[in-house]
């Protein structure tokens, strides 16, 4: 087949899983928020947002390839690792949307005496569409980032390709055929940038058309408007603020209606068993994942297992470290260039679409480009240090995008007398970070430090261990839990691959429930901006 | 004294007044021309009032007052010295009340004094100064969300006067209080503002409550017709406290109400 032909099948066919992906996290989203039950929903999913989506792999290796096998397999496997990356921030935003539709538009709902069809078709689901359009942006790019991560991957000596962009491009890496992959990453630029308009044009026409009492302007066809993208992007972006502060304000009168309504006792148990029987189902496959992996090690295998457990804890800690580097670069760069980039609206009109843009764009498509040009000079710089520079600009290019972007949203979405406070009382600008900016944004970096720390761990993943990335050259960290992964992985050795995910993913549950989810009350507390200011 | 240099005479002038608005023009940026010399001249010691039809541009004006908005021509003057930028000497009341709920009471009245680098000992007790001047001594530990509306407004008036301003510019400060609350605040506010222990010299208040306008101010500018312009400027001399019963308060309003016509598009 004609190679130009082929990269254009495989943007397409990345593009149609990730997008393919998104509309299923969508649709099972309203139904799952509409009969969720949020004392089981919100915690479980609180967790598995800020696991991040390495931990998954080898349960999905011995569910999906070993077990199903085949292109189908290797297809489920790739589609559930995405799913697992896209689905959190969705269902997250819809079952926001869901707690908070008004009272009134409930109660006339009921008035008009509609079944669940009715309800989800002319109220839940119009109603969510604007949280739904505010994700996107995030879910697409976290969707391209793990699809292209997750086409190709190696155990033992075996190779499973899905096929598109990713698979296609290793391949073009591997033969070193440099036209063609500048073809492909065109290819796939131009289809990203038509894919950032055309999201950018349809949170315009959802906001305009579903949110309520906004002042945004009503669509005309064919004009593209940054600025009022900005605007339109500030207005829906309520997620973090409310998935903090709102539900549990809901969850209330939500309780009352519960006890005074047998009818609608009915709906909530009907959801419980549904949300139960889809608990039951995944349990089940864990465990029998588990199960089937733990009975067929032997007990030498065990005492080996446990013997690497302090290397893994020490791995660990290094991976910790540079999650945290990362993680302080990418905070303090967002913090002030969203500032800046809020308060100069040439200059957010210019820079904001580029960064999106970017954000969309893999890293792991590009890099081995910008690894490839840059090698002598940072070996000249750094030294052996050099994988370790790599490494971390990896992890930041990877991850940046997230805490910018929520941070650089919830400067948009302070109130605009803050400002006026801010310029009466001739603050500069660390005062105005300090005591009103950073506080009243606190919600939001709590959520892009979140997903940062998540994407972080992502880019761990690819680039300490990286064999061959350009040439003859190798990116290989000296120490690092995901070199051990995908070593492990790579040489068949999935047992101890799967205990060290399994320790990670202990180690970032308990680190969500102590660290993410007390900032999370914390943010929701005190910090939460649209209390400060009172009007009726 | 300032230095009068040729640029200089356009940035200070010698003036009685203590807030002086001269000529101004304002025009949106959609077109639509706001104002058309407008000019307000307020002494020392006034409580000023600003009434007119809605949207005749009252809030637009209160901004153009304290710096936020450049007019087209014509300037502002606080003691005689050109106002190009928003700041702490005049301080603007918002209609909606403005707290930050991730501080107490205490801590946002000091918030000013921080960042005028007064020392922590000496900016707490202003505060409490100020907390007391409004009625909150005992709720200094609360955070807003833990106060009632009316409570909230007065942290607001208080971090404002902690700023030290010379003029206060109050936008609609009572709309959002229930009528009750709004009422009390209404009789402290006057002797909270004078307080010889606040350093304010002017307060310009815009409101839609004709009776809360005769009841607080000296001197009313109603502003009307299209492109806005002062058509009155009436001088209340009643006596304090006033009685929205007596006669002379409800002449007054009366006089109020012939002037609050629909605003007519000016023809030249």
């Amino acid at each position: 087949m004609n190679v130009f032909i082929l990269i254009i099948l495989a943007v397409f066919a990345t593009t149609g899983r990730v997008f393919f992906l998104i509309l299923l996290a969508i649709v099972s989203g309203w139904f799952l928020s509409y009969a969720s039950i949020e004392e089981i929903y919100i915690p479980l999913t609180e967790i598995f947002e800020s696991v991040p989506v390495i931990s998954f792999f080898p349960i999905v290796l011995l569910i999906f390839v070993i077990n199903i096998g085949g292109e189908l397999g290797i297809e489920l496997a790739v589609d559930f690792l995405v799913f697992t990356a896209v689905v959190w921030n969705i269902w997250m935003g819809e079952y926001q949307a869901f707690k908070t539709v008004p009272n009134e538009m409930v109660e006339v709902s009921e008035n008009l005496n509609m079944n669940i069809w009715q309800k989800l078709r002319y109220v839940y689901i119009p109603f969510s569409i604007p949280r739904v359009a505010a994700n996107l942006f995030p879910s697409v790019s976290d969707g391209y980032f793990y699809i292209t991560v997750s086409e190709v991957f190696t155990v033992g000596t075996v190779q499973y390709h899905a096929f598109g962009i990713g698979s296609l491009l290793m391949e073009f890496y591997s033969k070193n055929e440099m036209q063609y992959i500048f073809y492909s990453l065109l290819i796939q630029g131009i289809l990203i940038g038509f894919v950032i308009v055309l999201l950018r044009q349809y949170s315009k026409y959802a906001v305009a058309k579903y949110t309520l009492d906004t002042d945004a302007p009503i669509i005309r066809r064919g004009r593209i408007n940054v600025r009022t993208t900005t605007r339109i992007i500030s207005t829906i972006a309520r997620n973090p603020v409310s998935r903090l502060a709102g539900y549990y304000r809901q969850r209330t009168s939500y309780k009352i209606k519960k006890e005074e309504f047998e009818k609608e006792e009915k709906r909530y148990n009907i959801g419980k068993y549904l949300v139960y029987s889809i608990g039951i189902i995944l349990l089940i496959l864990i465990i029998y994942g588990s199960l089937k992996l733990i009975f067929s090690i032997d007990r030498s295998t065990w005492m080996k297992l446990f013997s690497i457990t302090p290397e893994i804890l020490l791995y660990m800690a290094f991976d910790y470290l540079r999650v945290l580097i990362i993680l302080l670069i990418s905070v303090i760069m967002a913090i002030f260039i969203g500032y800046y980039l809020a308060m100069h609206r040439i200059m957010e009109a210019i820079f904001v679409p580029i960064i999106q843009i970017f954000s969309s764009f893999p890293p792991p498509l590009y890099f081995p480009i910008i690894f490839g040009i840059t090698y002598p000079f940072i070996y000249h710089y750094f030294g052996n240090f050099y994988t370790e520079v790599y490494v971390l600009f990896l992890g930041f290019i990877s991850t940046f995008y997230y805490v910018f972007y929520s941070y650089w949203i919830g400067v948009k979405a302070l109130p605009s007398e803050y400002f006026d406070i801010m310029k009466n009382l001739n603050m500069g600008t660390l005062s105005r970070l300090r005591y009103i900016i950073i506080p009243g944004t606190f919600p939001y970096l709590i959520a892009g430090i979140t997903s940062t720390i998540n994407s972080a761990w992502g880019g761990l993943m690819i680039g300490e261990y990286w064999p061959y990335i350009v040439g003859d050259k190798s990116l290989e960290v000296q120490n690092g839990l995901m070199k051990f992964i995908d070593v492990n992985t790579l040489n068949g050795n999935i047992a101890y691959a799967a205990w060290a995910s399994f320790i990670l993913a202990i180690v970032v549950a308990i680190y969500s429930i102590f660290f993410t989810k007390k900032m999370m009350d914390l943010a929701k507390k005190k910090y939460v901006a649209e209390e400060g200011i009172f009007a009726t | 004294m300032p230095n009068l240099s040729d640029a200089g005479r356009e940035e200070y002038k010698n003036s009685e007044f203590i807030l002086e608005a001269a000529g101004i023009d304002f025009t949106y940026s959609n077109g639509y021309k706001v104002f058309e010399n407008v000019n307000i001249q307020l002494k020392e010691n006034t409580f000023a009032a600003i009434i007119g039809p809605s949207g005749i541009g009252k809030s637009t004006l209160l901004r153009i007052l304290g710096g936020f908005l450049k007019p087209d021509t014509g300037a502002v003057y606080l003691k005689g010295k050109k106002i190009v930028k928003p700041t702490s000497d005049i301080i603007l009341i918002h209609q909606s009340i403005v707290t930050f709920p991730w501080m107490t009471a205490l801590e946002n009245v000091m918030m000013p004094l921080k960042i005028k680098k007064i020392p922590n000992e000496l900016a707490e007790e202003k505060a409490m100064k100020y907390l007391e001047l409004v009625g909150l001594q005992g709720f200094e530990n609360l955070y807003p969300k833990e106060m009632s509306g009316g409570m909230r407004q007065r942290v607001a008036i208080a971090r404002a006067l902690a700023a030290e301003p010379t003029v206060f510019l109050m936008d609609e400060p009572f709309a959002h209080l229930d009528e009750l609350t709004a009422e009390g605040l209404r009789q402290d506010i006057y002797n909270i503002l004078f307080s010889p222990e606040t350093p304010l010299k002017v307060v310009v208040l815009v409101s839609h409550n004709l009776t809360e306008v005769v009841e607080l101010a000296d001197e009313i500018f109603v502003l009307n017709n299209i492109p806005a312009t002062v058509i009155a400027n009436i001088p209340v001399t009643i006596s304090r406290p006033r009685n929205p019963r007596s006669d002379e308060f409800n002449q007054l309003l009366d006089n109020l109400y012939t002037h609050l016509t629909p605003p007519r598009i000016k023809t030249r």
